[in-house]
This record gives structure tokens, C-alpha cells and sequence, in this order.
């Protein structure tokens, strides 16, 4: 008998059903991933049988042979405090913030019913996951501690009270991407040592790969198809699975063909931006010290790290949108001012696109007006006619077609909203592009498809691109080259492929290993 | 739609009736009628009575809410203006000169304005100017911090930069990027410090430092009604329970645009 | 938590000192005013403001004597009330007034939070609709029309309650209290319960009846504290409102506070007289803010550190 089984399971919210037939099975000691886009209901899948989200759940659920779906809240609730943890999303918000780290590790421990622990005993679960100065720690409130360290203390927690079952919902898609590898493996290891049962849920594929047992792909409230993890990834039977599958950038796949690069366009020696410290302290905060790159005309390179590793700031200040404090920055040849002191001509040479699709439109402009815009100031010569023509042929280029022109952001999906942003980018022929994490923040099929039509404008137009990203595979897809950074440095370059195979700097590793 | 916005109707049918009813009575609200001192309500042409000196009590109630409604539309104007051109010059220039700003509205946050306004009154006299310009800055202080954090907000936002990187000049972009994107907001706060300002201007005309005869206000109606409650409990009920209903109504519907636009 | 303290003394010290300078220099402006010489005044008042002002020195030197008297509680004598100095007018005055906003705000902490609570945990159902409702009246109610409405019920309709002056014993603190309560009372029900609405919906919410914790527990152990926190940010305007609607409540009920004498003054143009209550109130209120940003950081510990 499995650990923890569903069958036939519905979850409805106000008289909607919005998880419809779903069947799955988690085995002890073993882990079950559910893979499918926001809005594919698998959050309400994990979390609704057991009394934790606004939804009801039905049909056959049984914990360990007790049936949920007959089970009153409070015999819910006992089942909650006894049989399962939890870890959630955002380890920022997800614990007391006037409670000390320990009180509330205190808290977890004795909710089944277990005598009070000592302060070793609450030291020791601390180291176990991999946090140090663990009895500091115990008299500490969250916001002391790192996101990184915050979800440690939720695991920490979560298996206080050694329970039968773990559900995790999104333990990592909000930590830093170098962190992503390290908590896997830890909860790995904890559902090794102590026989639990792992319940995963998560947007990207490729960070449960090598460690789920079973994978599950959710699509619209309905399970696509099931199996173990490593048959469904390599022959996936539905087609849903196949572009789902052949979406999430993986760095197993075949190599890119990218177009051929041309002459030096962009460099920067020695480049640095520091920013004063906030209120009246003294003293700066260096955000990214000694940076130089070199880019080439139709090439794409790749700037990779962590968050605070300065990748943001480096793309800001090639895109004049950021400041520059040292060094200079050299486009073929001649010197580029930063950003207050460019000229216009200087600024079309340029143009961003940003990592929040939505956020980058003015919510209430038109979609032509907003693609149009650079073309107001860059090229004072054209007349309106010509704008207009102009933006229609930036959207075609995009594969949106016209009735897109008097849409309002709000009505857009995040890669159409995307696609209005890259549109607006090209509108003034630019050469070349910075994208700051410009597909983090979608979907894996929509994420996918902004690749692809970044790689032809690169192909058709012989554009150039400067792609900041946490995620080195999707990176791998577009780029010749690629830069990883960490905190402010650059620590390693060079050919994407020769970086990927033979990384020498642990940042790289890390990111390589979260990928 | 209509439900949601029933605060707005006793709102509306007051300010009407108020601007009707000049034109619709035969007493202006300080004409005496000697023949009529403390009528009782419904007597003859005085439909709520007359006061202690005569004079017809709706014609006063009219004329009070219009004096009170029209300061604390002024008055309100003044906190908007002041507040939003505080708040969005600390909010966009940021930095340094911001917490030196927000410093000021903090440790003027603490203080005590009602008594400082009328430090000021009793210094410089009652004028009526002085009453719209002190009761403002009374409430200024809110709308500068709220138009600040949405500016500081908005100067972040990815759709700010690109205009920048689209070459879109500093005056256009607070034109026509962020003035449209702050007007919600502070149409809500602007709802909620007009109930405030009446409640300044009511006190202020009760304790006979705020408007000064012959106008009246609904201030001055209520001292006159309590002065004289044991006699005419009317005198204080009408004036006293029409400040309370547009007072509620207000603040309904100022929450109610605070919390769409929040 | 030191930090915090140091940096709102260091905000609160110049505040304070421009408070008293602008008072200062707003007196010797002020037209018709002691130093105008419009008004013809006694020659032992006169004597008396020459000898504190000491009117044939430098301005500066003026205004140094003016700050050091202060600072020793020397408020310069009343211009109205010819026998008392400015000092001993709010050694009078301020018990009383301390008293009544002193009671206010406990009355109205403690209805407020509790109907706040109460309405919060039966968010959407008619009683939590009621209680909102009636909150809201009681903000919009202001004390000069409530505290003369009480008086007329009371106590010249019922006669329960007296209508002005101190007596022995405390029944008339009872109206004039209620009075000044009531519009706080609704503003923290308000607070109080779209804090623990907005609370009950966050993460760590739901982390702990991830644990199975029971709701009582949760409420009281997770929740209670940060809904908490607008109330504290409150109170330090609370206060300034309080001693606002004391100046009514006073004047009302005929009680000899000081916001009484605050107002007699300003009728009046007692300048020492209204100079000496804004200070004091503006010091007060400081220290008051003071108060609430330590019971803010016990509530919230991320605001420790200032």
C-alpha cells in the first residue's frame, strides 16, 4: 500500500471545479514531483486535501489508510499535526516574524505531542540542514536570516515531529539559483535517512529531473500523464508532455546553431558601479567592480549568476538605464558616455528588455503607443505616417498581429506582454539588445518561445544580445559565449559550451548543478 | 455599481438642496422675523422654527453646510496640491534630498497642528484665507507620504526605464507616466481629507476661531445649539446630526476609493 | 533598540527647539500684541515682561534667556490671568486634562481592540458588517457634537451625571471621557480588525496551521502581534487627537484643564499663555511618539533597529 495515495481526486472553489480526476501515489521513501504552468492547479493538488488552501477536496484521498475525504476538520487538523510537514513557496514570509527561530523550531517539535527539546537538541536539527552557528541562530528572528537560510530553518521545521509524509510546494523557484542544487539534495538526503515520503510540486522540470521518483504533468486542472520521472522525460506519450518536455531548456540537449559573429561592437574595460549606502552611513556598497567584456557583432553573451551578483547592474549600465561609477565603456572603438550624459543617437544603439513582462508596460498606454515610443524621440525625423508603419512591421516581427495595436497591457498574456516589450526594443533598430532575465518570469512554453524568436531576430536582423540570466541552460540555447558572475566579479568566460563542460570556479558548478 | 456607491446619494442630495434652497426660500439665513423668536418647528414659513434671535433655523443650516462644504473643498485642494507636489519632488529625486523631506513630514507628523494653526489665527487674526491655507496644512502630511511611496514605486517600475532608454525627456516621463499612474491614489486620500478638514473647520468655528460672523458654519450652528440645548434641543440635533451623516458618508466612500486604488 | 530611541531623540530635540523659536519669534510679531505697545498695559506687567523678556536686550540674547527659562519650566507670566504666572496655570490645568485623555485612550484601546478581534475572526458575517458599520459612525462623530449631546441626555434630561465642573468622586469624568473616547474607540476597532483581516491572509499563517495548531493558538500566538501594529502607529496621532478633543470636551463641561485655559487664551491673545500649552503639548506629543515607536518595536521586531 503506498504511503499516500489519490484517486479520482477533485478540488472546487466556490462552486468551480478546478482540479478535475487526478490520480497519483507517493511511496515511502521515495519522491513524487507534479510538473505543470501556474494555473495548472498543481498548488491546489498538494495542499487542499489536508485542509490548507480555500478549496474543497473530493473523491479517494488516504494518508497512511486514513481516508481524508471522509475526515472532519479536526481530524484533519490532527493529521496535520502528526503525519505530514510542510515547506512552502516564499521562505521570506512563510514564518513568524515576532517569533525567534527557535521558539518557533520549539513549536514544530512538540506539535505532536513530544516533550519539551533542549537547545542542543534544536542546535543539532539546525546543523542537520546544513545551517551553521546554529545556536546563534535559535535566538535570532527571520528577518536576520538569508532566504537560503530561511528555508532551511521551514525544512528544519518541517520534519521536527518526524513526519510520515513531506509536501513541498515550490521549495526553490524563490531562492537564488545557486542555492537551488543544495536544497534538493538536502531534502534528498532527509528522505533517505528518515524513510519519508516526498511530495514536490514545481513550474520547471529540469529542477526536479534526478530527483523525483514518479512525475506527474498537470496542465489545466487535469493530470496529463504520469509515470516514473525518467520514462516520461525521455518517450513522453502526450503531446502536452512532448512540448513541455522540449521547452524546459536542459543542458543534456543538443548544442545550439547559431549565425557566425562579426566584427568588435561593444566593449568595457575595468568597468564598476558603487552606490552610497542608504540613510547616513558612511561608506559604499560595491555592486560590480573591474568588469570587462567584449562582445561581437551578431553575438549573443551570456552574463549568468546569482542574485547581488552585479549581472543586472552590468547589463543597466551598458543599456544607459544604470549608473557607472570606473571604467569606461567602448562601443566600436569611441567611447559611450553613461547614462545621463548619452545623446540620443547614442541611446538608439541600445534598448532593454526586463524580466517582468507586465511591469514594463505602462498599464495605461495602448500597446502602439508604447511600442511607438521610442521612435518619438530617436528618430525626430520621421512623421507620423511613418512611425505607424514602422510599429506595425516592429509587431510583425514579433508575431503579433495588428488588432494587438489598441490592446492595454492588463488584457495580455506575460509572453505577448514580452513580445510587445522585445517589439518595442527593435522598433528603432537597435544594435543590440540587453534582455535582463527576460524569460524568468514565464512560463516554460511561453519562456521557450521567446528563445526561439530571439534567435531569429538574431538570425534575420544580425542582432546582438546581451542575455542576463540565472538559468546557464535556457542561456545555452541563444548564446555564443557566456560570463558568470558573483558578488560584483566576473569569475569566469568563455565559450558557452567549453564553460559548460569544464567549469573551474564553484559559482559556475553551482549554477551549472541548479540547471 | 449603483449599490456600491449609496454613501454618495445623502451626499448628493444635501449639496443640492443646499444650493437650492436660497432660491427656494423666503428667509436668507440672517434675517430676523420679530414676530418669530424661538417658533418651534413647523410654524408658519419657519419649517424647523427660529432661533433664539429669530432667525429661521433651515435657512441657517443651508447657508452653514455651504460655508463648511466650501472650506473643506478648498481646504482639501490646498493639502492635495502641497502634498502631491511634496511628495512626487522627494519621490522622484530620491536619494538624499528625499530623507531630508520626509524627514520634515515625519517630525512634523508629530506635532500638534490644530493648536499651531490657531497659534497661528491668534497671531495673525481671522481671516478667512488664513482659515482655507492653516486647515490645509493640517492634512497635507498623508498625501505627501502616500504620493511619495507611489512615486518611489513607480520610478522602479521597468516601464519607467524603458521610456528613459526610449529617450523620452524627464518632464514627459512624470507627465505622462506617473501623474496618470499616482491619480487614483490620491483621488481616494483626497475623499478622506475632506471629511478631516470639516471636522478641523467645525472645531475651529466652535471655539469661535474659525469662521467669523455673519457667515456661519455648521461649527458655529452646533455652539449655538449646545449654548442654547436646554431650551431648543433642536437647535443642536439638526445641525449636529447633519455634520455626523456627511461626515459618515465621506469617509464610506472615501475608504471605499482607498481600497480599489490601494 | 537603542539605536531607535537615539534616533528619535535626535529628530525630536530640533523639532522641539524650532517649535519654541518659531513660538519666540511669533510673539514679538505678533501685531496687537504685548510688544506692540498698542495696548497700553499696567505698569507692574509691564515691569514683569520687561524683566523676562528683558526687552532692551539684543534679540538673540532674548531669545537665550526665552529658551533657558523654559527650559527651567519658566513660562513668562499670563496676560490675562494677572495673578499667575504661565506655570502655575498648567500646574492647574494639566492633571485634569492628563487625566481625561489618559482614561480616554485606555476606554477606547480597550473597546476598540476587542470589537476589532471580535469582528475579524467572523470576517464577511453580519456581525463583523455591524460592528464595522457602527465604527465608522463613531469616527465621523465629533466630540463638540457628542459631548453636548451627552450633557443634554444625561444630564439635564436624566439627570444622572453632572454637567460641568469637578466634583468629589468620579462621576464627572464619565461623560466627558465617553465623549473623547468614542471616535478613537472606532478608529481602532478599524485598525485593529483590517490588521488581523490582512494578517490571518499571510504565509506564516498558513505555515502554522500547516502544524495543526489550533485557531485560538494561532491567533493569539502568530496573529495577534503584527495585527497589532497599525494600532501602534496610531496611537502617537491618537494622541495628538485626544488633546484636541480635550480643548471641547473641556469647554463643554466647564472642567478647568488646560485645554480650557488653552482656549481662553487664544480668545484672548494670552500669548505666554498659548505659546507656554503649544510647547508643552508639542513636547508631550514627541514623547508620547516615543512611547509608541517602542511598543511598534516590541510588536515588530523588524523595526528594532531604527
Amino acid at each position: 500500500m503506498s504511503l499516500y495515495e489519490n484517486r479520482n481526486m477533485a478540488v472546487t472553489i466556490a462552486g468551480n471545479r478546478l482540479v478535475e480526476d487526478v490520480s497519483l501515489k507517493v511511496e515511502a521513501g521515495h519522491c513524487t514531483a507534479i510538473v505543470g504552468a501556474s494555473g495548472s492547479g498543481k498548488s491546489l493538488t498538494c495542499l487542499s486535501p489536508f485542509g490548507l488552501t480555500s478549496g474543497v477536496a473530493s473523491g479517494t484521498m488516504l494518508l497512511d489508510g486514513i481516508d481524508l475525504g471522509r475526515a472532519g476538520s479536526d481530524q484533519i487538523r490532527d493529521v496535520r499535526r502528526r503525519l505530514t510537514g510542510f515547506i512552502f513557496q516564499q521562505p521570506l514570509t512563510a514564518l513568524t516574524p515576532h517569533l525567534t527561530v527557535g521558539t518557533q523550531l520549539q513549536e514544530a517539535t512538540m506539535q505532536a505531542g513530544s516533550a519539551r527539546p533542549s537547545r542542543r537538541e534544536l542546535a543539532r536539527k539546525l546543523e542537520r540542514v546544513g545551517l551553521s552557528r546554529a545556536d546563534e541562530r535559535l535566538d535570532q528572528f527571520p528577518h536576520r536570516l538569508s532566504g537560503g537560510e530561511r528555508q532551511r530553518v521551514m525544512i528544519a521545521a518541517a520534519i521536527a515531529h518526524d513526519p510520515r509524509l513531506l509536501v513541498a510546494d515550490e521549495p526553490t523557484s524563490a531562492l537564488d539559483a545557486s542555492l537551488r542544487a543544495e536544497i534538493m539534495v538536502l531534502l534528498d538526503e532527509l528522505r533517505a535517512e528518515k524513510g519519508l515520503g516526498l511530495l514536490l510540486v514545481s513550474h520547471d522540470l529540469a529542477s526536479v529531473e534526478g530527483h523525483a521518483d514518479q512525475l506527474v504533468v498537470m496542465d489545466r486542472g487535469a493530470v496529463v500523464e504520469r509515470g516514473p520521472a525518467r520514462q516520461v522525460i525521455a518517450d513522453p506519450e502526450e503531446d502536452y508532455t512532448r512540448r513541455l518536455v522540449a521547452a524546459t531548456p536542459r543542458l543534456q540537449e543538443p548544442a545550439p546553431v547559431l549565425s557566425r559573429p562579426g566584427q568588435i561592437l561593444l566593449e568595457t574595460r575595468g568597468l564598476g558601479v558603487a552606490f552610497d549606502r542608504p540613510g547616513w552611513r558612511r561608506g559604499k556598497i560595491r555592486a560590480l567592480a573591474d568588469a570587462s567584456i567584449m562582445l561581437r557583432q551578431g553575438e549573443s553573451l551570456a552574463i549568468v549568476g546569482g542574485s547581488g551578483s552585479g549581472k543586472s547592474t552590468l547589463g543597466r549600465a551598458i543599456a544607459g538605464i544604470g549608473p557607472v561609477t570606473e571604467g569606461e565603456i567602448l562601443w566600436q572603438g569611441a567611447a559611450l558616455p553613461e547614462r545621463r550624459n548619452r545623446s540620443l543617437e547614442m541611446r538608439g544603439l541600445v534598448q532593454p528588455v526586463f524580466q517582468d513582462p507586465v511591469a514594463s508596460l505602462d498599464p495605461h498606454w495602448q500597446v502602439g503607443d508604447i511600442v511607438a515610443e521610442p521612435l518619438r524621440y530617436l528618430r525626430p525625423d520621421l512623421t507620423q505616417a511613418d512611425r505607424i508603419e514602422m510599429t506595425r512591421r516592429a509587431l510583425s516581427d514579433v508575431d503579433l498581429a495588428e488588432e494587438f495595436l489598441t490592446r492595454l497591457p492588463a488584457s495580455l498574456s506575460g509572453g505577448q506582454a514580452q513580445r510587445v516589450a522585445i517589439a518595442r526594443a527593435i522598433v528603432a533598430s537597435p544594435q543590440l539588445l540587453v534582455l535582463d532575465e527576460a524569460t524568468s518570469a514565464l512560463d516554460p512554453l511561453a519562456g521557450a518561445e521567446i528563445l526561439k524568436l530571439l534567435v531569429r531576430l538574431q538570425g534575420e536582423n544580425g542582432l546582438s544580445l546581451l542575455f542576463i540570466s540565472h538559468d546557464i541552460a535556457a542561456a545555452r540555447r541563444l548564446c555564443h559565449r557566456v560570463v558568470v558572475m558573483e558578488e560584483g566579479l566576473i569569475v569566469e568566460a568563455g565559450e558557452m559550451q567549453e564553460v559548460i563542460d569544464h567549469p573551474r570556479y564553484p559559482a559556475t558548478q553551482k549554477l551549472i548543478a541548479a540547471s | 455599481m449603483l449599490k456600491s456607491h449609496l454613501a454618495l446619494f445623502p451626499l448628493l442630495a444635501i449639496v443640492t438642496l443646499v444650493l437650492l434652497l436660497p432660491f427656494l426660500l423666503p428667509w436668507s439665513y440672517d434675517q430676523i422675523d420679530w414676530d418669530a423668536v424661538r417658533a418651534p418647528a413647523f410654524s408658519g414659513s419657519h419649517l424647523f422654527g427660529t432661533d433664539e434671535i429669530g432667525r429661521d433655523r433651515l435657512a441657517r443650516l443651508a447657508a452653514g453646510t455651504r460655508i463648511t462644504l466650501m472650506v473643506a473643498v478648498a481646504a482639501a485642494l490646498v493639502s492635495l496640491i502641497v502634498g502631491i507636489a511634496w511628495g512626487a519632488t522627494a519621490g522622484w529625486i530620491g536619494g538624499r534630498v528625499d530623507e531630508a523631506m520626509m524627514r520634515i513630514v515625519d517630525g512634523l507628523y508629530a506635532l500638534p497642528f490644530m493648536f499651531i494653526v490657531i497659534l497661528l489665527m491668534v497671531v495673525f487674526g481671522r481671516s478667512i484665507l488664513l482659515v482655507f491655507v492653516g486647515i490645509g496644512l493640517v492634512e497635507w502630511l498623508t498625501m505627501a507620504r502616500v504620493v511619495r511611496g507611489q512615486v518611489m514605486a513607480l520610478k522602479q517600475r521597468p516601464f519607467i526605464l524603458a521610456a528613459e532608454a526610449a529617450g523620452t525627456p524627464s518632464t514627459v516621463i512624470l507627465l505622462r507616466h506617473i501623474l496618470p499612474n499616482i491619480a487614483g491614489v490620491a483621488l481616494a486620500y483626497l475623499m478622506l481629507t475632506v471629511p478631516q478638514v470639516v471636522m478641523v473647520e467645525s472645531f475651529l468655528s466652535f471655539l469661535g476661531l474659525g469662521v467669523q460672523e455673519p457667515l456661519t458654519s455648521l461649527g458655529i450652528l452646533v455652539k449655538e445649539g449646545a449654548d442654547d440645548m436646554d431650551m431648543t434641543p433642536l437647535g443642536l440635533a439638526l445641525p449636529g446630526g447633519l455634520l455626523v451623516v456627511i461626515l459618515v458618508c465621506l469617509t464610506i466612500e472615501g475608504e471605499r476609493l482607498r481600497d480599489r486604488f490601494s | 533598540m537603542l539605536a531607535l530611541i537615539t534616533r528619535r531623540l535626535m529628530t525630536a530635540i530640533p523639532t522641539l527647539l524650532v517649535i519654541i523659536l518659531a513660538s519666540f519669534f511669533l510673539m514679538r510679531l505678533a501685531p496687537g500684541g504685548p510688544f506692540d505697545g498698542e495696548r497700553p498695559l499696567d505698569p507692574e506687567t509691564q515691569a514683569a515682561l520687561q524683566q523676562s523678556y528683558g526687552l532692551d536686550r539684543p534679540l538673540w540674547e532674548q531669545a537665550w534667556l526665552y529658551i533657558s527659562r523654559l527650559a527651567q519650566g519658566d513660562f513668562g507670566p499670563s496676560l490675562v490671568y494677572r495673578d499667575f504666572t504661565v506655570s502655575e496655570l498648567i500646574a492647574q490645568g494639566l492633571p485634569i486634562s492628563l487625566t481625561l485623555g489618559g482614561l480616554a485612550i485606555v476606554l477606547a484601546l480597550m473597546i476598540g481592540v476587542t470589537s476589532g478581534l471580535f469582528a475579524a475572526v467572523r470576517a464577511g458575517m453580519a456581525a463583523d458588517k455591524t460592528i464595522m458599520m457602527l465604527a465608522t459612525v463613531a469616527t465621523a462623530l465629533p466630540t463638540f457634537v457628542t459631548g453636548p449631546a451627552l450633557a443634554l441626555f444625561f444630564g439635564l434630561w436624566l439627570g444622572l451625571l453632572p454637567v460641568s465642573g469637578t466634583s468629589d468622586g468620579g462621576a464627572w469624568l464619565i461623560m466627558p471621557v465617553v465623549a473623547l473616547a468614542l471616535p478613537v474607540s472606532g478608529a481602532i476597532a478599524k485598525l485593529t480588525r483590517a490588521g488581523l483581516a490582512s494578517v490571518l491572509k499571510q504565509d506564516h499563517i498558513r505555515t502554522a496551521r500547516a502544524r495543526g495548531l489550533s485557531e485560538t493558538k494561532i491567533l493569539f500566538k502568530h496573529g495577534l502581534r503584527p495585527a497589532l501594529v497599525p494600532v501602534a502607529s496610531y496611537l502617537g496621532p491618537a494622541a495628538a487627537g485626544l488633546l484636541t478633543g480635550a480643548v471641547v470636551v473641556e469647554t463643554v463641561f466647564g472642567l478647568p484643564g488646560l485645554g480650557r485655559y488653552f482656549v481662553q487664551g487664544a480668545l484672548n491673545r494670552d500669548y505666554p499663555l498659548v505659546l507656554g500649552v503649544v510647547t508643552l503639548y508639542a513636547a508631550l506629543i514627541i514623547l508620547f511618539n516615543l512611547f509608541a515607536d517602542l511598543i511598534y518595536g516590541w510588536l515588530d521586531p523588524r523595526m528594532r533597529e531604527g
